[in-house]
């Protein structure tokens, strides 16, 4: 195990010395760093060229000042020496100094993208799976294979024109009218009787009542002008964590699996007398605060469910933690909204931006900056995640109905197991092993799609650093982006391998 | 993981019959296939309408000398006309096949005059063009590559996909970037074929793979005794039957090749101006988004499309291949990562 | 009934024990503020300009930092080009007198006194001195500077360079040593030859008594001293470099260069309105008023935000989205009807750079002055700027002279007499007369990577093609390095005029000037004359007689100058169209926010 792990490594490294100098070469013999200086009529232009050559060593040919960069490289490996020297910039910014900015505005948007696809993915994928050919599945197909066409760009363009620009003009005067209204709620109560299947009768009643409940809610909201003043209330918390923990009992545990619902119950009466005594604690509230809680729920939660025991108590942990942290994530939404109007206030009424990932000058708790943040990268994020979340739907569909026709799937099923048992207890775990290798895979496609989200939505984050590299010829930048996507790209696999290895016991590591 | 399990139980969406054929007759192997992909109506229509778009797009503006039977190039300036608002005014059919009449400039035209509908025919040519072109050269450099590698095992093998790995280390789009920086401005021809060269490595593991699983087989065991050679093994004999997983595959590398080109062009790093690309014209009317929408949707209808019709293809290819969807070949050509070093426990 | 009472004491138990840890734990990260603010509250409100690019330094004058944001901060901080004057939007050079005043006292030798007002103050409190203006003198004229540079490497080889600086030395070089009163407060510099620019100069750059700090001096003055004490620096005999000095030219070089937000105060010390107040690199730069600042361009707003947006689409979805009140676009027909469309306030103008054609005198092609004018005769220059320039700004022309621009007051009455008027039409018949049956073929080297220059390529070769001209396409992406000794025959780019200042023109139209790439002899000695005029008048005649010579000559054809477009929200009031690299920020102070 140790020899393959360090086998690895050595071979990752190698084939990243080796990429770093395919790239460097092909980026230094393409790249005209001293274009603009060249056209220019200033007096001392020999002077400015001569002083960017000597800064940057453009007289040494590519593959030799490739060897200058690398022994820069080389000094990152000497721990705690800190003399990184990935080379500067034409502007003489240490690489090294600019990267961790891009990287965290990066990573920050390609996590949340690919959490988000990995999750939505997931769960489309299985659904269209578990209703085969029915309208919902072909639809899914076909939207699934739109959103596979369709460039980037043009989504995240969209996007700016349609949501962010026409959701602020919506909250100039918040009042959705009579047609919108129909419409979304036949949309609304279409998505959801395909969604529970059934007879006629069934879905006729599923799509009624759900539409109608979608419409009279956005009614009820629009009346009241819930849009400026957001927040979901103590009535609706109650009904909602009550929902939440009747809903992740029933799915992860059964119905008549008592222990489960008492743990689900537990953690949902923890939550909603959260709710009502943590507000005073919610106001001084910093980061590290929202993290302790949110470690204290999960640990509440896998608490109850472990005294709460029984010959299952894996289960009731899960259960117990599922319900706390959902629970606690509306008190904390309800909290948010609750910040939506200081937001609105900073931005001239229009929460929603189209460029970078924070209002500039705008300070304030941590539930005005998280609000912020969202505000700027709800739109980034979904561009991003529309590359990624159809291949998890193909994925995972494909996946569930190959795992679902096999042998110990009728088995389960021919020993009366309940068809909520044999899907999430046997059919799921071994339907996520292929994806695996898909999201290591797709954590390289994310960064490469970074590129053009972040032209597009203005954010300073590592596609904008290889962009405009690349754009004035200036090579160290692309070659600090260059080595962490690529290391990213060895990381990722890697532990892709790792976990097939843990998830599937038929392989293991030589 | 790219090689068959075995045969597993019947899955529930392929029909009897065609079971019962598959496995008596292999000479028939083809013309199942084909029967398949036939039978299989949104692929054979997306077929059909593909080769019409690039039918339509090569006819109407011609290709180089030769004259096409639309009135204006794309290089042409003419005076605006109708305020550069499209003349089209009735909404064609499918592919403008009865819109064309009306009007001097039914796609309208750009901001110094030239007829949008001769710009985006050209953006379509330069599409079909960098599809098939970077398609080709990915497909045989990676059919080249694996089949050696996937051959001849041992030292050989090492050597190829460790090269592999270092070109899959850099995303598709960083390596476009810097190769289109390099040589966009020499023309889509060129492009098209530099980008190739950088995206042949997801095809080489597939066909290594599937070499590798081959070359153990009895057939070749045969003709290796009755004296062939490794190349006639190579190429007679076990090429043919990773067909499928190479046809497949080329087909979903063209469709990505759609977009790649679309994103380089976007970023400026694809073709320039004054040859057109689709990419290119919706980026360089963005502006124009909300004063003269027709210059963004033009060719963002055809990106969609020509993109969608190719994976629905790719699609349809797949499921005549391999019926019972046991690889999700869908992803397969994204998947571009170095394969684990992993074995089977007996 | 029992198990479940049991269960539930016992997991209610666990679950309140871990509660208590919890919120103690809570209780030690919380923040100490509770309400919000945005800042936005007090008097004057806040503006923000959209910019390209990100602030990479606090001193924009070296070679490495020399770039529109830069510069944008500089100007607000007050140093290099807005303490004594500024330009404004007609390029006039207007002195800022309550800051300080300026005056050319002789002639012969040409003298040049500063003063400034004894209540300017740095943004630390520090009192601004002629220390100040000696030391900024130093970095601007290299008058230390000792060194000779390999041409191939551009490593120093002999010598010491100490201040590095993007702009030419050309007229500083020739000054000696200034003179400084005694009470401090003015200097008074003597030209060795006369320079014709000498109202660029702006003598307030890095305060004095951190670059002294920072070399390890005690005070402002020691370092005059130290200067003092200094010989001008001699490439042929270089002496030994000294230590204090190279350490606060090093200083000023570099230490300026940041990648965060300096933690360093010394950084920020500003002799202008504006104060650095924060910055989010990628994002956006904030400067507040400066509160010692005594000259006459306070703002009336309170705080400047510069929003970095490099894509020009997204500058303009921005505004409409309110996130920023002015952009700067690259203007087209179609940013300026959407600017339009979301009720900003549109500006628009002319940049100042310029596209024009130019003839190489060295190729055989064009030894004769009848193909140059034939071909010239072709250029069809109405067309270009109709389908290019006209869409942006309807009142554009056609650019009629190589050395000034329409802002120029000189312009116009030099347009009607150089001969332009010569190329006012496309003449294919007068080319074709001209060329008697030749069919000259003609390289035109261009940028291919600039959309504009593409269009203006195909124009002139289908023009010139009407006249028997074959032009050949010579464009590459590479072009910038081709201009010196490529294999073209004719060149098609664009000039920065300043719009002001005159030592541009020795640089394109004097025989060995960098930027004579045409090997274009025939304005030498003019060119290399306007650089020692003081008298304006003199100046102009000088000018004039080039243009005329060059048009005569059929040196080849200015086109147009690129279109320029503000886009600003209505909530901000008083900005005016600029077309220099200052851009909007031009008249900072004027601007105003309506509540």
């Amino acid at each position: 195990m140790v020899s393959f792990i360090l086998r690895r490594i050595l071979v990752s490294i190698l084939i990243l010395v080796a990429a770093s100098f395919l790239m460097y070469v092909m980026v230094g013999y393409s790249a005209q760093p001293l274009q603009d200086l060249q056209g220019s009529n200033s007096p001392n232009k020999q002077e400015l060229i001569n002083a960017r050559v000597a800064r940057l060593d453009l007289d040494v040919a590519p593959p030799l000042r490739w060897v200058l960069w690398i022994s820069g490289v080389a000094k990152c490996a000497i721990p705690f020496a800190n003399a990184c020297d990935l080379g500067s910039t034409i502007s003489n910014a240490q690489v090294v100094d600019i990267l961790p900015n891009a990287l965290a505005a990066t990573v920050q948007l390609v996590t949340f993208a690919l959490v988000l696809a990995i999750l939505l993915g997931v769960t489309i994928g299985i659904i269209t799976a578990l209703r085969q050919y029915s309208g919902l599945d072909n639809t899914m197909t076909f939207v699934s294979f739109f959103l596979y066409s369709l460039p980037a760009f043009l989504v995240a363009v969209l996007l700016k024109e349609f949501i962010a620009i026409g959701f602020n003009d919506f909250l100039r005067d918040p009042v959705i009218g009579g047609l919108a209204l129909v419409v979304i709620g036949l949309i609304v109560g279409a998505i959801w009787q395909s969604l529970l299947g059934g007879d006629a009768k069934r879905r006729l009643v599923v799509f009624l009542v759900s539409g109608l409940a979608t419409s009279g809610v956005l009614l009820v909201m629009s009346a009241t002008g819930w849009f400026m003043r957001p927040g979901l209330g103590a009535i609706p918390i109650i009904v909602l964590v009550a929902a939440i923990a009747l809903g992740s009992a029933t799915l992860l545990a059964g119905l008549r699996n008592r222990r489960a619902f008492i743990t689900a119950g537990i953690n949902a009466v923890i939550a909603i007398v959260a709710y009502l005594t943590l507000q005073p604690l919610f106001d001084v509230s910093s980061a590290g605060t929202l993290f302790i809680l949110a470690v204290a729920t999960a640990a509440v939660g896998l608490l109850s469910g472990f005294l709460a025991g029984g010959f299952d108590r894996g289960q009731n942990m899960r259960v117990g933690l599922v319900t706390a942290l959902l629970s606690g994530a509306v008190v904390l939404l309800d909290r948010f909204m609750q910040s939506w109007g200081d937001l609105l206030t900073a931005t001239n009424g229009r929460p929603i931006a189209t460029v970078g990932s924070k209002t500039p000058g705008l300070s304030g708790d941590v539930w005005l900056a998280g609000l912020d943040t969202f505000a700027h990268l709800t739109l980034p994020t979904i561009a991003l995640l529309l590359i990624s979340f159809a291949g998890y739907t193909r994925y995972s569909r494909a996946g569930m109905l190959e795992v679902l026709s096999l042998d110990y799937i009728r088995t389960a099923r021919a020993k009366g197991l309940p068809e909520r048992t044999v899907i999430v207890r046997h059919a799921f775990r071994n339907m996520l092993i292929p994806l695996t290798t898909l999201v290591a895979f797709d954590v390289g496609a994310l960064l490469g799609g970074a590129i053009i989200t972040e032209k597009v939505f203005a954010i300073p984050g590592m596609g904008s650093l290889f962009n405009a590299g690349l754009d004035r010829g200036d090579l160290n930048p692309v070659m600090g982006y260059f080595l962490v996507v690529a290391a990213m790209a060895i990381t990722f696999n890697f532990l892709a391998d790792m976990a097939y290895a843990g998830l599937d016991p038929r392989v293991r590591i030589r | 993981m790219s090689t068959p399990t075995g045969l597993g139980p019947v899955p529930p969406e392929m029909p009897a019959d065609e079971l019962a054929v598959a496995n008596s007759v292999p000479e028939s192997q083809g013309r199942l296939i084909w029967r398949r992909f036939v039978g299989n109506k949104v692929a054979v229509a997306s077929v059909i309408i593909l080769l019409a778009i690039i039918v339509f797009s090569f006819s109407a503006i011609g290709l180089g000398p030769i004259p096409g039977w639309w009135k204006y190039g794309y290089k042409e300036l003419n005076p605006q006309a109708n305020g550069g608002n499209p003349t089209l005014s009735v909404l064609p059919q499918f592919l403008g096949g009865n819109g064309i009449s009306l009007g001097d400039h039914p796609f309208g035209q750009d901001r110094i005059g030239k007829d949008y509908f001769a710009m985006t025919m050209r953006g379509i040519q330069n599409s079909a063009l960098v599809m098939v072109v970077l398609g080709l050269i990915a497909t045989v450099l990676g059919v080249v590559v694996g089949a050696i590698a996937g051959y001849y095992r041992g030292i050989v093998d090492a050597i190829l996909m460790r090269v592999t790995d270092i070109f899959i280390v850099i995303p598709a789009l960083v390596i476009g970037s810097v190769v289109g920086n390099w040589f966009g401005s020499l023309g889509a021809p060129v492009l098209a074929i530099m980008l190739g060269f950088f995206s042949w490595m997801g095809i080489a593991r597939l066909v290594r793979g599937e070499f590798l699983s081959l070359r153990e087989r009895e057939f070749v065991e045969a003709a290796r005794v009755a004296g062939a050679s490794d190349m006639r093994i190579i190429f007679k004999h076990i090429l043919p039957n990773a067909a499928g997983v190479v046809i497949v595959s080329a087909t979903l590398i063209m469709a990505s090749a759609i977009l790649l080109e679309t994103a380089l062009s976007y970023l400026g790093y694809g073709i320039r101006s004054p040859d057109v690309s689709l990419g290119l014209l919706i980026s360089s009317n963005q502006s124009a988004f909300q004063t003269r929408p027709w210059l963004f949707w033009w060719p963002g209808l055809f990106i969609v499309s020509l993109a969608l019709l190719v994976n629905f293809i790719g699609d349809g290819l797949r499921d005549a291949f391999d019926p019972r969807h046991r690889r999700f070949k869908l992803s397969k050509m994204r998947e571009t990562r170095p394969e684990p070093e992993l074995e089977t426990a007996p | 009934m029992s198990i479940r009472g049991k269960l539930f004491r016992k997991s209610l138990c666990g679950v309140a024990v871990l509660g208590v840890a919890a919120l103690t734990l809570t209780a030690c990260t919380t923040s100490g503020s509770t309400g919000t603010s945005t800042d936005a509250a007090a008097g004057g409100g806040t503006v923000t300009v959209a910019v390209v690019n990100d602030f990479t330094s606090f001193n924009n004058q070296t070679p490495q930092s020399n770039l529109d944001t830069n510069g944008q901060v500089g100007y607000l901080m007050g140093n290099y080009g807005s303490a004594f004057s500024y330009i404004d939007k007609d390029f006039k050079i207007v002195h800022e007198e309550k800051f300080g005043t300026f005056k050319k006292t002789s002639d012969d030798p040409q003298t040049v006194t500063y003063t400034l007002n004894p209540d300017d103050k740095w943004s630390d409190g520090e009192p601004v001195t002629a220390d100040d203006m000696v030391l900024s003198w130093a970095t601007q004229s290299g008058y230390y500077n000792s060194s000779t540079t390999d041409a191939a490497s551009g490593d120093v080889v002999s010598g010491t360079q100490y201040f590095e600086i993007a702009a030419s030395t050309a007229g500083l070089d020739t000054t000696a040593f200034p003179t400084v009163s005694d009470d401090n407060l003015s200097m008074t510099l003597v030209y060795g030859t006369p320079y014709v620019d000498w109202e660029l100069v702006n003598p307030i750059g890095q305060p004095a008594h951190i670059v002294a700090k920072k070399a390890g001096l005690g005070s402002a003055a020691d370092l005059t001293a130290l200067m003092k004490g200094l010989p001008k620096g001699d490439t042929a005999n270089p002496v030994a470099a000294d230590p204090t000095l190279k350490a606060a030219a090093d200083f000023v070089n570099t230490g300026y260069d940041v990648t965060a937000f300096p933690t360093d105060p010394d950084l920020l010390v500003s002799s202008g309105p504006m104060v650095p107040t924060g910055w989010t690199p990628g994002q956006s730069f904030t400067m507040e008023r400066n509160k010692y600042y005594v000259g006459g361009m306070i703002p009336k707003v309170d705080k400047i935000v510069m929003r970095v947006i490099p894509d020009a689409n997204a500058q303009v979805t921005a505004l409409q989205n309110g996130e920023v009140d002015i952009i700067n676009p690259q203007a087209s027909a179609d940013t300026l009807t959407a600017l339009e469309n979301t009720g900003a306030d549109v500006l628009t103008g002319d940049q100042v750079s310029y596209d024009h054609l130019d003839l190489r005198f060295d190729q055989p092609v064009f030894a004769d002055l009848k193909v140059r004018q034939a071909f010239l005769k072709t250029i069809p220059r109405q067309q270009i700027l109709d389908s290019i320039v006209t869409p942006v700004n309807p009142d554009a022309k056609v650019l009629d002279s190589q050395i000034w621009v329409p802002a120029n007051d000189a312009y116009a009455d030099s347009v009607a007499n150089n001969g332009s008027e010569d190329y006012a039409e496309v003449d294919i018949d007068g080319a074709k007369a001209l060329l008697a049956g030749a069919t000259p073929s003609i390289r035109i080297l261009y940028n291919t990577k600039n959309p504009n220059r593409v269009d203006e390529f195909q124009a002139i070769q289908a023009s010139a093609a009407k006249a028997g001209i074959t032009v050949v396409d010579a464009g590459s992406p590479d072009w910038s390095s081709l201009l010196e000794g490529g294999d073209y025959d004719a060149s098609l780019f664009g000039w920065i005029s300043p719009g002001v200042g005159s030592a541009g023109i020795s640089q394109i139209f004097s025989t060995d000037g960098g930027g004579n790439y045409n090997q274009y002899t025939g304005t030498n000695d003019d060119a290399i004359a306007t650089q020692t005029t003081l008298d304006p008048d003199e100046l102009i005649v000088l000018e004039k007689k080039m243009d005329k010579q060059m048009f005569a000559d059929a040196y080849g054809l200015p086109l147009f100058q690129l279109p320029g477009v503000f886009g600003v929200s209505k909530r901000v009031s008083g900005v005016e169209y600029m077309g220099n690299q200052t851009g909007p920020f031009w008249n900072f102070w004027q601007w105003s926010v309506s509540k």
